[in-house]
């Protein structure tokens, strides 16, 4: 079995007022598109900060492709791309100024190249040389995005990084998440968008500093309550809860039945149920 | 694959940097019509006080060197806690900059602005107070105003690292700057305060350039106390290795 990209045990980060992460233990496999999922104040960008070492865990241990993220900082940085959740970059600066100096920490050689590569998958090559004042929240968003993915990597930690983006432009974004999960990269992805749950390998949903659950998108969907609907002629209508409708519904099935339908509880009512739950 | 080297990281922050200045222009044309502003007004209360052309003189090098100080302290201070507030120093960080390469890509990108800076204002004062100094003498003082703005810069970024936001830099402009008016000797010889304040006024980066401007004034060489003269850079060394340690990241 190969090792995991993360590993994360009991971490636990607390502030003087507040726990942020209260002890949350998972583990993340490498080369896959991991989700991380809960509302705003969730511990979501805490817990991207220790992976990164920007924060010291009050407890329990994190690992980044083996390392720890505050002791060995400086080689993990060599591995990592991190997209901040504030759009932090230099508003007088041009975009491609703007990626180029991310990118000069970790490349000098093919670097032009690079930062041409990641302008055209962020979708700003013909703004290329407009400075970041003069861009929309949208566009400052693709540089951001552009400057954590300019430079050869195995793990993308980014957060938020579809917030202000078009749909359009968010499925290219996810496309390309995917080509580098299939290059081999590991993809760290913060959202509170439920949506783009259905997007990832697996999921974890956090909520007040706890991990709710943690398993792949398909398993989070059959978490849904289902219910057969069941319209009459005389026009009633009957919502029975099944659990397997394939050996429930023949009993279910009378005279008179004119529709049955499968009906799905959406995505995103599980994971806020769940959310729910966890309070 | 190979990463840059250090030196290569402190280009790109030094250029980064600079890009930022030219591309700010109000910003970097206040800072060199302000510093010009204040030598032309002091001139016109030196001459409405009819203040003798050597004290005159005297006045302008150190008023040069004040104002030289005053501004590289705040620049670094502010632009510091300005990319913590931002977010951009801490993206720094996780980018793959270290602290010292950081505080090094500041220092020189400033270094370079206060040269060209430095070396306008002293030329505005040359002709505004009529300084009559010749070139090598011109060398000595730009060299101790140059070395004064380093030293301020490096302070600047250490307060820096003890201000979350731009607001907690403010107290510190008196604290630093107002005392080093009248406690570095620029107004009355410090040996005339007693003990405790000529104590104090050792903790005014300003006080060592007006020493070694003494040396100047009286027998023409910034150089005539090498001692004195090496304090400067010394501690503005000491003030720097300081800075780089406690720029943190972490919290």
């Amino acid at each position: 079995m190969t090792s995991p990209a993360i590993s994360v045990d009991s971490l636990v980060k607390r502030y003087p007022q507040v726990t942020a992460l209260a002890g949350v233990s998972l583990e993340i496999p490498a080369g896959c598109i991991y989700g991380l999922v809960g509302p705003n104040g969730a511990g979501k960008s805490t817990f991207i900060k220790c992976l990164v070492g920007a924060l010291r865990p009050t407890g329990g241990s994190v690992e980044v492709l083996g390392i720890d993220p505050v002791a060995d900082r400086w080689r993990l940085r060599r591995r990592i791309g991190y997209m901040p959740q504030e759009i932090a970059l230099y508003d007088d600066l041009t975009v491609r100024q703007n990626v180029r100096f991310f990118g000069s920490a970790h490349m000098g050689v093919g670097l032009d190249a690079a930062v041409d590569r990641v302008l055209a998958f962020v979708e700003l090559t013909d703004r290329a040389d407009a400075p970041v004042h003069t861009l929309s929240g949208g566009m400052r968003q693709r540089v951001s995005l552009a400057g954590a993915l300019v430079h050869p990597l195995d793990v993308a930690i980014l957060d938020e990084p579809t917030s202000g983006v078009d749909p359009e432009l968010r499925r290219a974004f996810w496309d390309g998440f995917r080509t580098l999960r299939d290059g081999g990269a590991t993809v760290i992805v913060s959202t509170h968008q439920m949506s783009e749950v259905v997007e990832c390998d697996r999921v974890a949903i956090v909520n007040r500093g706890r991990l709710v659950v943690e398993e792949t998108p398909e398993d989070l969907i059959a978490r849904g309550a289902r219910q057969v609907r069941i319209r009459r002629k005389d026009g009633t209508v009957e919502e029975v809860p099944v659990g397997d409708y394939r050996t429930e519904l023949p009993g279910l099935l009378g005279i008179d039945v004119e529709t049955i339908e499968l009906v799905q509880e959406p995505l995103e009512d599980v994971v806020l149920r769940l959310i729910e739950g966890s309070r | 694959m190979k990463t840059p080297n250090a030196l290569s990281k402190i280009g790109a922050i030094a250029r980064r940097v600079l890009r930022q200045i030219r591309g700010n222009r109000r910003f970097s044309v206040a800072m060199l019509v302000i510093p010009i502003a204040i030598l032309f007004l002091l001139k016109v209360v030196f001459d409405a006080l009819e203040v003798p052309s050597v004290a005159q003189r005297r006045f302008a090098v150190l008023g040069v060197a004040y104002l030289i100080h005053f501004v590289a302290f705040l620049l670094t201070a502010l632009v510091v806690v300005g990319e913590r507030v931002q977010g951009t120093l801490g993206r720094m960080f996780i980018a793959g900059y270290r602290r010292g390469e950081i505080v090094a890509g500041y220092l020189v990108s400033y270094t370079i602005f206060a040269t060209v800076q430095g070396g306008i204002v002293l030329a505005v004062a040359y002709g505004l107070f009529d300084l009559g100094y010749d070139i090598a003498e011109l060398a000595q003082i730009f060299l101790v105003v140059w070395l004064l703005a380093v030293f301020m810069m490096a302070l600047g970024i250490l307060v820096s690292s003890t201000a979350r936001n731009e607001v907690q830099v403010i107290p510190f402009v008196p604290a630093i700057l107002v005392p080093a008016l009248f406690l570095s000797g620029m107004v009355v010889d410090v040996r005339r305060f007693p003990t405790w304040a000529q104590v104090l006024a050792r903790f005014t980066p300003l006080y060592y350039a007006v020493e070694v401007f003494g040396g100047f004034f009286s027998v023409g060489s910034v150089f005539s106390d090498v001692g004195s003269f090496l304090l400067l850079p010394s501690l503005a060394v000491v003030v720097f290795g300081v800075a780089a340690l406690t720029l943190r990241e972490e919290r």
